[in-house]
């Protein structure tokens, strides 16, 4: 539904980067690992949190 | 012990450092990263009273989502167990509810992070709400724990024995962490964490250095790195008085 607060695994507060890499790497055209570099989001179990993350609100949205 | 206690930073920021400690035993610096996360007491979000909300998650949801968001922790002693700080937030959508919509009611406790979203809120939605945080301890809940991803390695010594055979393929060797050379402290992403980089065409052999830790911490905001490894020293001395105070004759 919304990008979880913080990583699963080691407890850093992702969300804060969700919104712009969501921007420049799903919605533009920038190369993912480059984005998630810049950011500062390091580690490999931070990185799966927002690679692989898919917001639903909109798609939940229409029956509430 | 009979070596020498001694900290060295490697790299120093506010949320991030790497520092090397001499002459604690393994022991001991395991101590330090278990009351890093478990033992140093931060500020968080328990309990929350909706007033109203129509978005597309639970209450349940979202107090948990408000419970994650770090909040600066004001230094030891300035709040008791059981005293509160209460948070506020009032957002109508079409919006999104970040963290920094927080309003607190103490200067001392605020959204450590200003951009997290708490939640996406539509057309007639809104999100009304009142929190309470309290200060706990990491071994209580995650949201407590203050160091993020705390870790330490032995630092390594590297030295040149001598030179590779001519016509050897030079084969990478990678190393992690922080090494020594002659003295000198060096990161091993200066050199790629391949020692091939920093020494080509030499035969080297690399050794821990006894009782000789590179700590590296982060902190989720709550406080500086500094605070928390001071805390986190200060929980352990604490402890072992109430020890010796309790087994005193
Ligand atoms: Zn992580």
């Amino acid at each position: 539904m919304m990008v979880p607060v913080r990583c699963f695994t080691c407890g850093n507060v992702v969300a804060e980067h969700w919104e712009e890499f969501d921007e420049r790497a799903n919605e533009g055209d920038e190369d993912p690992e480059k984005v998630l570099d810049e950011l500062g989001v390091e580690r490999y179990c931070c990185r799966r949190m927002l690679v692989s993350h898919r917001d639903l609100v909109d798609v939940v949205s229409p029956y509430q | 012990m009979t070596e020498e206690y001694d900290v060295e930073f490697v790299e120093r920021g506010e949320r991030e450092a790497r520092f090397l400690v001499r002459g604690v035993t393994p022991g001991f610096a395991n101590g330090i990263r278990r009351a890093m996360l478990a033992d140093v007491p931060t500020m968080a979000i328990d309990t929350v009273r909706f007033v109203e909300n129509s978005s597309v998650m639970f209450d349940e949801q979202l107090a948990l989502r408000l419970g994650l968001v770090p909040l600066t922790t004001p230094p030891e002693g300035e709040f008791g167990e059981d005293e509160t700080v209460t948070l506020s937030i009032d957002v109508e959508g079409p919006a999104t509810a970040y963290s920094g919509d927080l309003v607190s009611n103490d200067e001392l406790v605020q959204p450590a992070d200003q951009n997290v979203p708490i939640i996406d809120l539509k057309d007639d939605q809104r999100l009304e709400a009142e929190a309470d945080a309290v200060v706990d301890y990491g071994k209580d809940h995650a949201k407590h724990q203050g160091g993020v991803a705390v870790g330490y390695r032995h630092l390594q010594q590297v030295e040149v024995v001598g030179d590779l055979p001519e016509f050897e393929d030079e084969e990478s060797r990678i190393v992690r962490g922080v090494i020594e050379d002659n003295g000198e402290l060096v990161p091993t992403s200066e050199f790629d964490h391949d020692l091939s980089n920093r020494y080509p065409g030499k035969e080297v052999e690399v050794e821990d250095v006894p009782n000789a830790f590179v700590f590296h911490v982060e902190t989720d905001g709550s406080f500086s790195v500094e605070e928390l490894v001071t805390r986190a020293a200060d929980s352990i001395e604490s402890r072992a008085t109430e020890l010796e105070d309790a087994v005193q004759l």
